[in-house]
């Protein structure tokens, strides 16, 4: 498939599905007329999909702000509880792929926990910006996944067999990787400028010119997470922190072995949070 | 003549109807009278009629009035555009379905407020009869004025078209957090450029005027460009065409409250909430003051 074909195949999708325990759990918070604004946002922020629905909607030309708006929570407010909850009664499961698109929910979880710790110790403005973009990194492993299920159980199981990273799998058969399928859908989708950026250069953050400091922590975060073994990205090993994020992120090792703490408190709470039982 | 004889037996319990032969004959009491509803006979009328009901309905202070047209059994239109009516009724349905059509009309158009094209919540016309509504009932409620602080040279800086982009924001943002606080007898309009103007019961009103002033500092930075948001601040000219450092845009809102001091006329709260976003103006960055004084009972 020739790459403008392919770009079309993937700019066609108007919307991703989640894996059912999202969607379980999604239905309770809607149809609690108590939940608060702040409770459907921590629940929307912990799955890339439904982030990417409410950013889509609150950066739809509708709204008259397109490309602005990239934190969860500012989305809420802008697009107000009875929209919220509509567009979410719409969101469907996947059908197939279900244990691999498992991992990859919680690898996306684990990313964007680990994004918010660092953001905040960089005294980024807005950490929420930074946790988002981590959340949403693989997007594109999503959307290629729904598009071509055959080819990238393929893709899966060459980059398995013959010890690839997907990445390379992705772009022996692609000839793009996730990362540009993603900021395709992104830019489709009128997010942000920084956020497609930081999609796009997951893998190669010294590449990114407007944002490097975002796309640096979200690179750091996809490694620290997997090196942690939380979640499942596909990758059957770890791959190497960039040299240009060392130099930019500068953390000495002690403080690398704080955020290792810091990560396993957060982690524990982001689950029983999501998924106690009431 | 037929037809103006049922219309009038149908309709003379409810409405005050007048009656004219030809649309002519019309103009002149709808130019002084203002109708609510025109029942245009579309059965006899003439294409000059038509012509002139067009006119009518083009002007802007006119073409509110609804238009309900009484049309032939076998009538058929390829395109509406043609007719500035609302709605149309076939001559064998007139005695059943007159009344009710009128009905829906009027409703129709009550519902159609004036609305800011830019945001699409209501304009200063429906302010004012809002306003003016309740005050009339004696009713107890807070009315707030929220304008932009530097909207100017932001606006100078980043163009219009920027600039609507954050006047569009603070509609929905305002509208969200006062519906937020008060679902049911709350009230949002936008009275124009950067002037917002809410209202609500007095006893959530400073809590909504709180949420608001909180997610607007919040929000507003991702309006500006990364060197911008790195600086707090923006280069733009002031009115005398000077450059100059202005901080980020913030939001003032002034709130008046009409229980101690029973207001009687629109003006006279706006007047008040007004002064207080003056006052709250004073202060740097976002905040909100409360009309506080004592007034004399009257």
């Amino acid at each position: 498939m020739d790459l403008q074909n392919l770009r079309v195949q993937i700019e066609r999708i108007d919307t991703l599905p989640t894996i059912p325990k999202v969607l379980q759990k999604l239905l309770k918070v809607i149809e609690n007329p108590k939940a608060s604004i702040t409770e459907i946002g921590d629940f929307v922020a912990s799955d890339a999909v439904l982030t990417s629905r409410v950013l889509k909607v609150v950066n739809s030309p509708v709204y008259g702000f397109p490309g602005r708006i990239s934190s969860v929570s500012q989305a809420l407010i802008l697009l107000g509880m009875n929209v919220v909850r509509g567009m979410l009664l719409g969101v469907s499961v996947f059908e197939v792929m279900e244990k691999a698109m498992v991992g990859l929910w919680e690898h996306s979880l684990g990313s964007a926990v680990v994004a918010r710790i660092i953001a905040r110790r960089k005294e980024v403005k807005e950490p929420e910006e930074v946790s988002i973009a981590a959340l949403l990194h693989d997007i594109g492993k999503v959307a290629m996944s729904l598009k071509f299920n055959d080819d990238y159980k393929k893709i899966l199981f060459t980059a398995e067999k013959n010890s690839l990273f997907i990445a390379e799998a992705e772009k022996d058969f692609f000839s793009v990787t996730h990362a540009e399928a993603g900021a395709w859908i992104a830019q489709k989708w009128n997010f942000p400028k920084g956020l497609i950026e930081a999609i796009e250069y997951h893998h190669k953050p010294h590449l990114s010119r407007n944002v490097p400091l975002l796309s640096s922590i979200v690179h750091f975060s996809d490694i620290l997470i997997r090196a942690k073994g939380f979640g499942f990205a596909g990758d059957s090993f770890v791959p190497a922190v960039h040299p240009s994020v060392w130099t930019l992120l500068n953390f000495s090792d002690a403080e690398i072995r704080e955020i290792f703490d810091e990560i396993e408190d957060s982690l524990g709470q982001s689950e029983d949070m999501l998924f106690k039982e009431e | 003549m037929v037809l103006s004889n049922i219309v009038n037996r149908m309709l003379k319990e409810q409405f005050s109807i007048v009656n004219f032969s030809n649309i002519e004959a019309s103009l002149d009491y709808i130019y002084n009278s203002m109708p609510d509803i025109l029942v245009f006979d579309g059965v006899t009328a003439s294409t000059n009629a038509v012509t002139m009901l067009n006119e009518l309905k083009n002007d802007p202070i006119f073409g509110q009035i609804p238009v309900l047209m009484i049309v032939a059994d076998n009538f058929f239109v390829a395109d509406w555009e043609a007719f500035f009516v609302e709605d149309y009724l076939r001559i064998r349905d007139v005695e059943k379905d007159l009344l009710d059509r009128i009905k829906l009309c009027l409703h129709r158009s009550e519902r159609v407020v004036e609305v800011n094209p830019l945001t699409r919540l209501p304009g200063n016309i429906a302010i004012s009869k809002q306003v003016q509504s309740r005050l009339d009932k004696g009713d107890a409620f807070a009315l707030a004025y929220a304008d932009l602080d530097y909207f100017k040279p932001y606006n100078d800086k980043y163009g219009f078209s920027r600039g609507d982009e954050v006047l569009k924001m603070v509609g929905r943002l305002v509208m969200n957090m006062v519906k937020g606080r008060q679902p049911v007898g709350s009230f949002v309009g936008h009275i124009g450029g950067d002037d917002f103007t809410f209202i609500m019961d007095a006893t959530v009103a400073e809590q909504a005027a709180g949420d608001i002033l909180e997610n607007f500092d919040r929000i507003i930075t991702t309006f500006y460009d990364p060197e911008d948001r790195a600086t707090n601040s923006i280069e733009s000219v002031d009115r005398e065409g000077n450059k100059r450092v202005f901080p980020i845009m913030g939001l003032s809102i002034g709130i008046a409250v009409n229980i101690e001091k029973k207001f009687k006329h629109y003006g006279g709260i706006i007047q008040v909430a007004s002064e207080m976003k003056k006052h709250a103006k004073e202060s740097d960055g976002s905040c909100f003051r409360v009309d506080k004084r004592h007034y004399a009972k009257n």
